[in-house]
C-alpha cells in the first residue's frame, strides 16, 4: 500500500495526541503506511485564514510543497487540516493568478507549488479500506448506541472537499457501523460544533453547542463520535460548563472514530490513552 | 449612509466568479446560520446575519459593516452551511474571509485571532510544542512531531506582510 505523509496538525500532535495513537493504532492494523514531515500549522481555515488569506495560502502551499517534494500524498487527522490543505489547493488549481503570486512568494523561500499530490481526510481513507477495516474488527461493540458528527469542514465547501454528501455524508456512519455499534440518527447532525465562533463570543457558542448536545441527547445516544480534534474539544472539554450553564446533566462520552475502531479492534483503552478524556466512557457497560 | 465604491470594488474583485451581484436576497443563507439562530432577536435587528452582510457589502455600506459591533463579521463560525444552500452559488464565506481580514487590519478582530497568528508567526504552529505534551506522546509510544523551519515560515509571513497586522 501506499505510504502517506503524516498530518497530524497542531491540536492533536500539540494537546490532544492520544488521538493520534488511537489512529495510528488503527492504521497499523490495517495495514495503512506513514511518514512524518516537518510540516508547520495548516494553517487554520476558521483562525489564520480570517486573520490573512494570503498568509493562508502561502503556508498551506508551502506544506504541499514538503509533501510534494516525496512525491506522497498527504494523510490529514484533522477537520481543518484537510480542509485547508484542500482548499489551497483548490484555488490554486482554479485560479492561475493566485497560484503565479503564491509562487512568487515560495520561490524567495527556494520553493515551488506544482499541485501533483492529493491530500486525503483519513475518515475517506478508511472508507475505502472498508473491508479491510471490518476484518480487524475483533470485538464487535454490540449495543452502543453512537450518534455521530462528522463536522463542518470535513464535507464543506463541497468542491473543495468532495465527500460522499455535504449535507449528509455517510462515510463515518459506515466505519461505525463497521465497528459493530449501531448508528443512531438525530435531527442535528450537521449543525457545526460552534467551535470557532465560541473563542470570540461564548454566550452564541454555548446557545450552540445546548442545540446540539440536546439533539444528541434526546436521540437516546450513549456517546458521539467525531473525526475533527476542534469538534472534540468543543463536545469533550465544554459538556461540563454547558450542563452547569443550563442544568442539565448531559454525560455524553465523545470518541474520535478511531478510538471507537481501536476499541473494536481490541486495543485497550490504557494504549491509546482514553483516561485523557474529560467525558468518562463506561467502557463496562459495553463489554470492554 | 455612504456608498464607499472603493470598498464595493474591492469586494467585487475579491469574489473569483462575481456571481455575487444575483444575490436575490432570499435569506436561505441567514435561514440555515446557525450563529444567527442564536443570535438574532426577531424584534430587533442585532445578532448575525449572514444576508445582511453580504447585502451591504454589495452596496459598499462599509461603515454598516466596519463601524458595527464586531459580532456582525465575528458571528462566523465558518461551517459553510450558508455557501451549500445558497441557490446563486455564492461563495459567502469567501467575501467573509475577506471582511475579517479587512477587520483585522483595522484592529478590530477577536483577540483570538491575533493570538493564533503571533503563535503561527513566533513557531510555525497554531498551538507549540510543549514538554509535558511531548512526554505524553512519548508514554504513548508515538514518534515525536517533526519540528518545523520556524525561520522559512516567519520570512514567509514576512514578504508578505502578516507581521505587520500582529499586535
Amino acid at each position: 500500500m501506499t505510504e502517506y505523509k503524516m498530518f497530524e496538525g497542531c491540536t492533536i500532535g500539540n494537546r490532544i495526541p492520544f488521538i493520534e495513537a488511537a489512529s495510528r493504532k488503527v492504521f497499523d492494523k490495517i495495514g495503512i503506511t506513514t511518514s512524518s514531515a516537518p510540516f508547520s500549522c495548516c494553517p487554520d481555515p476558521t483562525g489564520m485564514k480570517s486573520f490573512d488569506n494570503n498568509a493562508w495560502l502561502a503556508l498551506g502551499a508551502r506544506n504541499l510543497v514538503l509533501a510534494e517534494a516525496e512525491g506522497k500524498d498527504i494523510i490529514s487527522l484533522c477537520n481543518g487540516c484537510a480542509n485547508t490543505l484542500r482548499g489551497v489547493q483548490f484555488q490554486l488549481k482554479h485560479d492561475s493568478l493566485k497560484k503565479e503570486k503564491v509562487n512568487a512568494e515560495l520561490a524567495k523561500i527556494g520553493k515551488n507549488y506544482k499541485g501533483s499530490i492529493d491530500v486525503k481526510h483519513f475518515v475517506d481513507v478508511l472508507k475505502d479500506n472498508i473491508d479491510k477495516v471490518k476484518g480487524a474488527v475483533t470485538k464487535p461493540l454490540s449495543g452502543l448506541k453512537v450518534a455521530v458528527h462528522p463536522g463542518c469542514h470535513y464535507m464543506r465547501p463541497a468542491e473543495w472537499m468532495e465527500s460522499d454528501d455535504p449535507m449528509r455524508p455517510t462515510t463515518l456512519k459506515e466505519l461505525v457501523a463497521a465497528a459493530g455499534a449501531t448508528v443512531v440518527d438525530y435531527e442535528e447532525e450537521i449543525l457545526c460544533c460552534g467551535s470557532a465562533v465560541t473563542n470570540a463570543y461564548e454566550e452564541a457558542g454555548m446557545a450552540n453547542l445546548k442545540v446540539k448536545m440536546d439533539s444528541v441527547k434526546g436521540a437516546g445516544a450513549d456517546i458521539l463520535v467525531v473525526n475533527c480534534p476542534a469538534c472534540f474539544q468543543q463536545f469533550d472539554t465544554r459538556q461540563r460548563d454547558l450542563g452547569k450553564k443550563y442544568e442539565t446533566e448531559y454525560d455524553i462520552p465523545v470518541l474520535y472514530i478511531t478510538e471507537l475502531l481501536s476499541l473494536a479492534m481490541g486495543v485497550s483503552a490504557d494504549e491509546i490513552g482514553l483516561k485523557f478524556h474529560r467525558t468518562r466512557m463506561k467502557l463496562e457497560d459495553f463489554g470492554l | 449612509m455612504t456608498i464607499d465604491f472603493e470598498f464595493r470594488k474591492s469586494v467585487m474583485d475579491y469574489h473569483v466568479h462575481d456571481v455575487l451581484k444575483y444575490c436575490f436576497q432570499c435569506s436561505r443563507c441567514t435561514d440555515n446560520c446557525p450563529i444567527s439562530a442564536v443570535t438574532i432577536d426577531f424584534y430587533t435587528t442585532t445578532g448575525y446575519n449572514p444576508r445582511a452582510n453580504i447585502l451591504n457589502a454589495l452596496l459598499g455600506y462599509k461603515d454598516a459593516i466596519f463601524s458595527a459591533d464586531p459580532l456582525t463579521i465575528w458571528g462566523c463560525t465558518v461551517c459553510d452551511t450558508c455557501d451549500e444552500v445558497c441557490p446563486q452559488h455564492i461563495e459567502l464565506t469567501e467575501i467573509f474571509t475577506f471582511l475579517k481580514n479587512e477587520s483585522v487590519k483595522l484592529g478590530n478582530a477577536p483577540e483570538f485571532i491575533y493570538g493564533q497568528a503571533k503563535a503561527i508567526y513566533d513557531s510555525a504552529k497554531a498551538i507549540p510544542s510543549q514538554p509535558a505534551i511531548e512526554r505524553r506522546r512519548e508514554q504513548l509510544g508515538i514518534p515525536p512531531v517533526a519540528a518545523p523551519d520556524v525561520n522559512e515560515v516567519q520570512t514567509l509571513l514576512k514578504n508578505i506582510g502578516s507581521d505587520k497586522k500582529l499586535k
